[in-house]
């Protein structure tokens, strides 16, 4: 397959980046290297789409935020933590129609390829069993996979939603050394994120390794807190149904509440709950109302220093 | 209803009932005691020709050839008189899973999905289903689970959803209202497999949740009905002796939105062009 002399263009898997229709007008496509022996493919007439379906890439990304930039989710914590299983669980909700309510509903999805293959391995396909999403390996210098949600509010405004499913390795480097080299993809989230997840894993926290879990949330949240700059940030404590001491408690919620006292809190679990009815584990639909109401602060503007009333003249050098 | 050519798009993959659906429209419509009913007749019969010979003698009309696509034209009227023709299409259903599993759209559909004003999707709930997740199991069924590699199967509401926005993308049809054009009507075909009195929005929202939503979120008023063409499986060798007797023009039967039956299944065509509610 010959690939587009541009970087960003992924042609002729995707659409030409620079918008033309028919590839062969395009001057990138017709100045890029012939692969040695390779055959030019039948130039067919079919048309492809801008997104494949899979976790948005950063370039992919160029087709959801067009018209608006969408809210940035970051889920940020220490690997193992739940995150993924978190954004899977998400999905199936959704997908039963139980995170939606008179207020939002469901409104498409530009990765549902993505969605599904973190939530694959939490269905049940017969003969085969759930289990928890496969690791989440580093990858060093890519980025994070970015999974897209459209909701639309019961105003009729529709919102886009980018979850970032990324590597627990990532972060706890990024909490070491801010600039570190292979913390790349933490950075880009720090950077880009509207609202933060904060994972603390009542599991690892009760484990042999209490100490060292106690340790690298600490240092997490203390990056958190500096980098954050204000945007709204919540402290999720996942796997729930596995108690830890209160000392334990006290300690994380001391290193997170410190440094950020506007931070929110929630327990989840992916347990049913004890009541009867609808299975939806346990704290994850108020977790996803909480992330789904964040808005960006509006932006203000400097005001104005006019040197004159008349409009024509207001900026001037004078 | 307007004198120029109405061409519907119809949206379905293999076995939701497309052939035999068009096979009894077209039987209503020269029957004509239904909202539509064909003006004069029709100049070319043959692309239904043999669906509807198999159901003269009760039985299951053959599966449509992958490759075919034939639009039929049919000269209609409305109840006040209003005429106009009808375009209504044929084709083998793989057509549509290769768009869906290929993600690319030949251009004769592209075409097509440009061009008509109003789009009917049918759907077999029976064919659907919401897959069980570890929220039916309990947690503790997992522990020590070895994880094994599986291939992603992408799921059946994802794969619909995935090919109405495909289809929204080509019609240029993204915005931040709702739509008014092209008008979407869904069909849950082979509502006889259901068993059930439900109406056909609750149905649709209990067996396919994040589908409807989507379908709310995304239309300014879609139109769900339920479609039972034949009243009962048919089979494609042995007669049905009802069908023989009175003839397929006696069965088949939509649900309209409130939970009653009509035998008149060219209402929800009628509804599309004329952009009722």
């Amino acid at each position: 397959m010959n690939a587009c002399s541009r970087s960003n263009c992924f042609a002729p898997e995707t659409t030409c980046d620079l918008g033309f229709f028919d590839r062969s007008n395009c001057p990138s496509w017709k100045g890029r290297v012939e692969s040695p022996g390779g055959q030019d493919e039948a130039l067919s007439d079919e048309l492809v789409l801008p997104w494949s379906g899979s976790a948005l890439g950063l370039v992919d990304l160029g087709f959801v935020a067009g018209c608006k930039k969408p809210l940035v989710v970051g889920v940020a914590g220490p690997q193992n933590a739940g995150k993924t299983t978190l954004l899977a669980a998400w999905y199936l909700l959704v997908g039963r129609g139980l995170a939606c309510s008179e207020k939002r509903k469901f409104a498409g999805s530009y990765s549902f390829g993505g969605w599904e293959a973190v939530a694959g391995s939490l269905r049940w396909t017969p003969g085969l069993l759930p289990n928890f999403p496969p690791h989440t390996t580093s990858r060093e210098g890519r980025a994070p996979g970015l999974l897209h949600l459209a909701f639309r509010d019961a105003d009729a405004q529709p919102r886009s939603y980018l979850f970032a499913d990324a590597p627990g390795e990532w972060f706890q480097k990024w909490a070491l050394n801010r600039d570190a080299v292979d913390a790349e993809g933490a950075r880009w989230v720090a950077g880009q994120a509207d609202v933060f997840l904060l994972v603390a894993d009542c599991e690892a926290l009760s484990s042999a390794n209490m100490g060292s879990a106690r340790g690298s949330l600490q240092l997490l949240a203390r990056r958190l807190a500096a980098e954050r700059a204000d945007r709204p940030i919540a402290l999720v404590w996942t796997k729930s149904d596995i108690p830890i001491s209160s000392a334990m408690a006290v300690a994380v919620r001391e290193a997170v509440l410190g440094t950020m006292p506007d931070a929110a809190e929630f327990s989840v679990s992916i347990v049913p709950s004890a009541e009867g009815g609808a299975d939806k584990g346990h704290g994850l639909i108020e977790l996803l109302n909480w992330t789904l109401n964040i808005r960006r602060k509006p932006v203000s503007l400097p005001p104005v220093n006019a040197t004159s009333a008349d409009p024509l003249f207001m900026f001037g050098a004078r | 209803m307007r004198a120029k050519s109405n061409s519907i798009l119809i949206i379905g993959e293999s076995g939701v009932g497309k052939t035999h659906y068009g096979a009894q429209v077209l039987k209503r419509l020269m029957k004509g005691d239904g909202q539509l009913r064909m003006d004069g007749a029709a100049i070319n019969l043959q692309p239904f020709e043999a669906a509807m010979e198999s159901l003269n003698e009760g039985m299951a009309a053959g599966h449509t050839a992958t490759t075919t696509y034939v639009d039929s034209i049919w000269p209609i009227a409305d109840a006040g008189g209003a005429k106009g023709e009808l375009v209504w299409p044929d084709y083998g259903g793989e057509q549509i899973k290769s768009i869906s599993s290929t993600r690319r759209i030949p251009s004769a559909w592209r075409v097509r999905v440009l061009s008509s004003p109003a789009w009917i999707l049918l759907v077999r709930l029976q064919q659907t289903l919401v897959s069980d997740d570890i929220f039916s199991r309990p947690l503790s069924a997992l522990r020590g689970a070895s994880s094994e590699n599986r291939e992603v199967r992408i799921s059946d509401q994802a794969r619909l959803i995935e090919l109405l926005q495909m289809l929204l993308y080509v019609r240029g049809a993204i915005s931040s209202e709702r739509l008014r054009t092209p008008r979407l009507c869904v069909l849950l075909s082979c509502w006889d497999e259901l068993s059930t009195n439900e109406c056909p929005t609750a149905a649709l929202e209990q067996r396919l949740p994040m589908f409807a939503n989507f379908v709310a979120s995304t239309w300014d008023r879609p139109m769900v009905f339920g479609l039972s063409a034949l009243e009962r499986p048919l089979s494609p060798h042995n007669r049905d002796t009802d069908y023989v007797a009175r003839g397929p023009e006696q069965f088949g039967y939509i649900v309209l939105p409130n939970g009653e039956r009509s035998p008149d299944l060219t209402l929800p065509i009628q509804r599309l062009l004329v952009g009722d509610v």
